[in-house]
C-alpha cells in the first residue's frame, strides 16, 4: 500500500483529499467524520452543480484525490455529474455511494471505470478501504 | 387525437365501436351469474337489459344494482321484452328452460344448458388468466417500488448507524446531543415511510366496492409514485374541484392512479409538471393525469393499451401496466382515453359515471 504518500502530491498533510457530493447534510457529516478520523482531508458539495463549480472555481482538480458521489440529487444529478467528472478530470478516481442496492446500476458504473459502488448504510471500514484503493489508483495515474 | 393514426388496432376494439350492440338478459345471479355479469360489464358491445334471480339477495343482483342494471325476481316479464337479442340462462334449473321458450320474444336467442356451462368455464378460465396478469404486473412493479423504498430508508439508516457509532466514541455532551438529534430526525423519516407503506398494504384487503374519495386516493397514489421513481424537479399541480367519490375498491383505484403517475413521471425524465385533476362535469366524474414529458409517438399511441406492449428494454416492463389500468377503469364503468403530443406531453383522462346522488 502506498497510503500516506498522496499527501506529498496533494500538498496537504493528510492521506489525501476527498470531495463528498451528497444532498443530505447529515450524510455528508457522517462520511466526513469517518474520513477525517481515518486521516483524510474532506471538502463537501450538496449537488453535482455545486461540486463542478467548487472544483472549477477554487479547488485545483490536481489537488483532489477522490470524489465520492451520490447518484440521486437535485439539479445536476450524480449520474450526470459522474459523466462530467470523468470527461473533465479523468485522472480523479470516483466512488459511488448510494441508497440504491441496484446490481445492474453498479455493474454499469464499474464498467465505466469507477473504483467502487457502495450502498448506504456502508461500514466505516468498507468506506475507508474504498478510499484507500482509489488513492492507490490515483498514484498510478500520476506516476 | 386518440387512437387515430397508423397501425392496425386491436380487432375487438374496432368491432365494438362499429358493430351494433347486443341486448342481453341474464337469468340466475348466483356465483355463475355474477361472474358472467362481471365479464359482460367489460365488453362494450354487450348491453345488459336486466338480471333476474328468485333470491333477492343473490350476489349477481347486488352487483347489477351497483351498475344501475335493472334487476328482478320475476324473470318472465323481463324475457318478454321485444328488443332482447340473447337470454343467458345460468339458473341451473332444467325445468325453467321450457318456461323461457314459452314466454320469450320469438326474436330472442337462448343460451342455456350445456352451452351456458361451457361459457361459464371459459369465463372462469379467463378470470384466472386475468388474475395472473395482474399478479405478474404487480410483481414487476414491486421491483422498482422496493428499490425506491430501499433508497429512501437507506439514507436515514446510514445516518442513524453512523451517528450512533459517533456517540460511542464521543465524550463532548454538546456533540452527543447533536448526534442524537440527527438520529431522531432520521428515525422519524423512516417512520413516515413505514406509515405510507402500511397504508398501501392495508388498502389491498377490501372485498367490496364502496364510494372511494378521489382526492385522497390521488394524494395517496402520489406518495407511492414518489417511491417508485426518481422524483426531483417535478412540480405537482393539484386541481381538485369538488368532493368526488368513485364506487370502487380503493386498492384498485389506487393502482390505476399510481400506474398513470409513474408513467407520467418516467415520461418526464425527472423534470416537468405533473397536473392532477379531479372534477364533476355534467354528472360524470373526470379524473386526469397530465405530464409535460416526451409524449407518445403516433405509431405507438394506438397500441399502448394492448397487453404486453412495451417500449422498455426486455426485463424492464411487463407491458401490462396500461392494459390493467384500463381493465380496472372499465370494470367500474369508466372510460380511459389518452391524448399525447411528442415533445409536449401526455394526458390520460378517465371518465366515470357519477354515483354520488348529491352530484347529479
Amino acid at each position: 500500500m502506498t497510503e500516506g504518500t498522496a499527501g506529498m502530491f496533494s500538498g496537504h498533510n493528510t492521506k489525501g483529499r476527498v470531495l463528498i457530493v451528497d444532498d443530505e447534510p447529515d450524510v455528508r457529516k457522517v462520511i466526513k467524520m469517518a474520513l477525517t478520523k481515518a486521516g483524510y482531508d474532506v471538502i463537501e458539495a450538496e449537488d453535482g452543480e455545486k461540486a463542478i463549480a467548487a472544483i472549477k472555481e477554487g479547488e485545483n482538480p490536481l489537488l483532489l484525490d477522490v470524489i465520492i458521489s451520490d447518484i440521486r440529487m437535485p439539479k445536476v444529478n450524480g449520474v450526470e455529474a459522474i459523466n462530467y467528472f470523468q470527461q473533465q478530470w479523468p485522472s480523479v478516481p470516483l466512488i459511488v455511494l448510494t441508497g440504491f442496492p441496484d446490481m445492474e446500476m453498479a455493474t454499469g458504473f464499474i464498467k465505466k471505470g469507477i473504483v467502487d459502488y457502495l450502498v448506504k448504510p456502508v461500514e466505516k471500514e468498507k468506506l475507508t478501504a474504498a478510499v484507500a484503493k482509489a488513492i492507490d489508483q490515483r498514484e498510478i495515474t500520476r506516476l | 387525437m386518440t387512437h387515430t393514426q397508423g397501425e392496425t388496432p386491436l380487432v375487438s376494439e374496432r368491432q365494438a365501436e362499429t358493430q351494433p350492440r347486443i341486448n342481453v338478459v341474464i337469468l340466475g345471479a348466483g356465483k355463475g351469474g355474477r361472474a358472467l355479469l362481471e365479464s359482460f360489464l367489460n365488453l362494450p358491445r354487450i348491453h345488459l337489459i336486466g338480471v333476474a334471480d328468485k333470491d333477492e339477495k343473490a350476489p349477481g343482483l347486488k352487483l347489477a344494482r351497483r351498475h344501475h342494471i335493472p334487476t328482478t325476481q320475476d324473470a318472465l316479464p323481463l324475457i318478454q321484452q321485444p328488443d332482447i337479442h340473447l337470454i343467458v340462462d345460468v339458473t341451473g334449473d332444467p325445468s325453467f328452460s321450457q318456461n323461457i321458450y314459452r314466454h320469450k320474444h320469438p326474436n330472442a336467442e337462448v343460451l342455456g344448458g350445456a352451452a351456458s356451462k361451457v361459457l361459464w368455464d371459459i369465463i372462469q378460465h379467463e378470470s384466472l388468466m386475468q388474475t395472473r396478469l395482474f399478479q405478474a404486473e404487480k410483481l414487476a412493479g414491486m421491483g422498482t417500488f422496493a428499490s425506491g423504498i430501499a433508497h429512501d430508508i437507506n439514507n436515514p439508516l446510514y445516518i442513524i448507524l453512523a451517528m450512533a457509532e459517533a456517540i460511542q466514541d464521543e465524550t463532548d455532551t454538546a456533540s452527543i446531543h447533536q448526534y442524537a438529534t440527527s438520529i431522531r430526525d432520521a428515525a422519524q423519516r423512516i417512520q413516515t415511510i413505514s406509515q405510507n407503506i402500511t397504508h398501501y398494504a392495508r388498502a389491498s384487503q377490501s372485498e367490496e366496492s364502496f364510494p372511494v374519495p378521489v382526492q385522497e386516493t390521488l394524494d395517496e397514489a402520489l406518495k407511492i409514485a414518489k417511491f417508485a421513481t426518481k422524483f426531483h424537479e417535478i412540480t405537482v399541480i393539484q386541481n381538485y374541484h369538488d368532493h368526488i367519490t368513485i364506487d370502487s375498491k380503493p386498492e384498485e383505484l389506487l393502482q390505476v392512479f399510481v400506474n398513470l403517475m409513474i408513467n407520467a413521471i418516467h415520461a418526464m425524465e425527472n423534470q416537468g409538471l405533473l397536473t392532477l385533476t379531479a372534477e364533476n362535469q355534467n354528472g360524470v366524474v373526470l379524473v386526469s393525469i397530465a405530464d409535460t414529458g416526451k409524449g407518445i409517438s403516433a405509431e405507438h399511441l394506438p397500441k399502448i393499451f394492448d397487453p404486453f406492449f412495451t417500449t422498455k428494454a426486455p426485463g424492464k416492463g411487463t407491458g401490462l401496466g396500461l392494459y390493467n389500468v384500463r381493465s380496472i377503469v372499465r370494470k367500474y364503468k369508466g372510460e380511459l382515453t389518452v391524448d399525447s403530443q411528442v415533445g409536449k406531453g401526455t394526458i390520460f383522462s378517465i371518465v366515470f359515471p357519477s354515483v354520488d346522488p348529491t352530484h347529479k
